[in-house]
């Protein structure tokens, strides 16, 4: 079944050196319960394909459709609630709240409506993340491995329907690498549906299908 | 996590962004309490200066006609001398100087003059005061300006008033006004020159005031209503340039306070806006993963002015206890005669809580809906 279809999608972005076409009349799908790494060297369009699909930055032309539904046809707070409901990010930069510690921060989205989820749950994710005696640490004193894997915790709170992560080892050693990219598998062996924007090649072995964007166009082998 | 929760862990993690913006609205809010606790006083202390120089009027007979009065200068008709002794006797107003005035145009040495004879002035009970107009001997006269020099007359020679001899005690200088043809002498010497025993046209009453509070009349209203009673045959004119100089001193005093009010308050809400807007910059990549979690607008808007509000509130209770301390502590050293109404005002202390918060949230406005429009897809991509 189709999880996410992008529909001729382009962005273009108004810059002081004049226009840059980021994304240029991508079409892709990508279906329930799959792991995509889309592929591309730095300025090729990766981030801003992964922010689309995620509902945070619309495409200039075309479509995003998740589940045949137009992400972008609806409110600001329709889409930030269907990200809340069914999205989890994770970024290259971590972007942990500083000034919350551990805990609270995988806590962070249960900040949005109502959750079933609670401390239990972040307990239980940080423990599997081998987090728990970090729990009530600051971000500043942690690895960057530990801050990562704070950074799947929050992803996973909600049990989310995709993963959508960029660079996610961009930061990393190649043994904590392997950490972070076993969770994301982890996370896709229970139905997960997981796309991951990397410009090496490390995630590939995982993937069971790998896109190639170059110039903000999509290039499948 | 409570948005409350995250304001308090925020301020945590910043202390010096929510100190150095606590201590403007602590500074405004002292200022304005010190302002207004001594304000009070200094509002009274004004008005107390100011009433006990009294008012200076003029008295005469009721039925005078003032249309005559003001072309002539003084009133063709009289009233009993003794109205001077019941007016210093009555305990219902005070006075620092009264005096008794009969004056008439006359002809003398082929020229119009104004003959004024002045009573001894008359002092409050107990307090020796220094004349405010002449003192005058019988026997003597002070002679103006213009007569003295049309007539040639010097200090000490004789003259003629009527058939009876003065000694001119006093050759006046010149004065540019009606006084210039004036010749004054004891009351007593210018009632028995003009056959007017006991009788007098003018009382002058210097920083005369009422004694007898009445919470619905102004001070003015009931100097003219005690003195209705006592003198009932005598009307009061109010010599106006002591009363606008006070009108005056008040709108100077209010109009101080106007400015330095708005200026305070800029001054404040600009330096709390601009840490704000630091603040802002500081959480860009924060508030981008809380707009990727799905947190929306309100939710950001108001951990900005739910931070603004707490800073507000602390503030205004800080503000009132340095304000209040620094008024008790050096507010009486500056208003001597009001000291004892320097007391802390709790009002201010409701002023202060209700109005710092809204000062704050008002200043946190702009960076808040900064902080709301901005991209996330921007700030999350930015190293």
């Amino acid at each position: 079944m189709i999880m996410i279809r992008l529909e001729n999608a382009s962005k273009t972005y108004q810059t002081r050196h004049g226009q840059v076409r980021a994304l240029d009349r991508v079409s892709l799908h990508i279906n329930e319960g799959e792991f995509v790494v889309v592929r591309g060297p730095s300025g090729s369009g990766k981030t801003t394909l992964l922010l689309s699909i995620g509902g945070m930055l619309q495409p200039t032309e075309g479509r995003v459709l998740i589940k045949n539904s137009d992400l972008y046809a609806v409110s600001k707070k329709q889409r930030a609630r269907f990200r809340a409901e069914n999205i989890g990010f994770v970024f290259q930069l971590f972007h942990l709240v500083p000034y919350l510690n551990i805990i609270e921060n995988v806590l962070l989205p249960v900040g949005v409506g109502r959750s079933q989820y609670g401390q239990e749950d972040a307990k239980k994710l940080l423990d599997r993340l081998k987090l728990m005696e970090r729990m009530f640490h600051k971000p500043a004193e942690l690895s960057a491995g530990e801050k990562q894997r704070t950074a799947i915790a929050r992803a996973m709170l909600k049990n989310p329907k995709i993963i959508l992560a960029d660079e996610p080892t961009g930061n990393l050693d190649p043994e904590n690498s392997e950490e972070i990219i076993r969770h994301l598998v982890e996370f896709h062996s229970r139905g997960g549906t997981v796309i991951v924007v990397t410009h090496g090649k490390a995630v590939d072995r995982y993937a069971g299908r790998v896109v190639h964007l170059k110039k903000g166009q999509i290039n499948e082998p | 996590m409570t948005t409350s929760r995250l304001i308090l862990k925020e301020i945590l993690q910043r202390k010096l962004n929510f100190l150095l913006s606590l201590m403007a609205i602590v500074i405004a809010a002292a200022l304005f309490v010190s302002f207004f606790t001594t304000g009070e006083a200094s509002k009274n202390e004004t008005i107390r200066l100011m009433r006990d120089i009294g008012f200076n009027l003029r008295i005469i007979p009721e039925k005078t006609n003032m249309e005559k009065f003001w072309r002539a200068g003084f009133s063709e008709l009289t009233m009993p001398e003794s109205h001077v002794y019941e007016l210093a006797s009555h305990g219902g107003i005070s006075y620092a100087h009264l005096t008794a005035i009969l004056q008439k145009k006359v002809i003398w040495q082929d020229r119009e003059i104004f003959l004024t004879g002045i009573a001894p002035e008359i002092s409050p009970p107990g307090k020796k005061k220094t004349p405010m107009i002449f003192s005058i001997d019988q026997g003597n006269v002070y002679i103006g300006f213009e007569i003295s020099q049309s007539l040639g007359l010097r200090k000490g020679d004789i003259i003629d008033i009527f058939g009876k001899p003065f000694t001119i005690a006093q050759s006046l200088s010149e004065s540019g006004s009606v006084d210039d043809i004036r010749i004054y002498a004891h009351l007593h010497d210018v009632q028995s020159l003009l056959n007017m025993e006991s009788q007098i046209n003018e009382i002058k009453a210097l920083q005369c005031l009422c004694l007898v509070d009445n919470e619905n009349m102004n001070s003015q209203e009931m100097l003219r209503d005690q003195l209705a009673k006592i003198l009932p045959d005598a009307k009061v004119i109010l010599i106006q340039n002591i009363a606008t100089a006070r009108e005056s001193q008040r709108i100077m005093a209010e109009r101080y306070f106007g400015f330095i009010i708005p200026f305070v308050v800029i001054v404040c809400m600009s330096w709390i806006g601009i840490l704000a807007m630091l603040n802002v910059r500081e959480r860009r990549q924060e508030i981008g993963i809380m707009r990727a979690l799905g947190y929306g607008s309100s939710k950001i808007g108001a951990l900005f002015l739910g931070k603004a509000v707490l800073i507000g509130l602390i503030g205004a209770v800080l503000g009132f206890g340095i304000g209040t301390g620094l008024a008790l502590k050096f507010g009486p050293a500056i208003f001597k005669v009001t000291a004892s109404m320097i007391t802390p005002q709790i009002k201010l202390l409701y002023w202060a809580v209700i109005v710092s918060p809204a000062v704050c949230a008002l200043s946190f406005f702009i960076p808040s809906m900064i902080a709301v429009a901005q991209d996330p897809a921007i700030t999350l991509r930015e190293e």
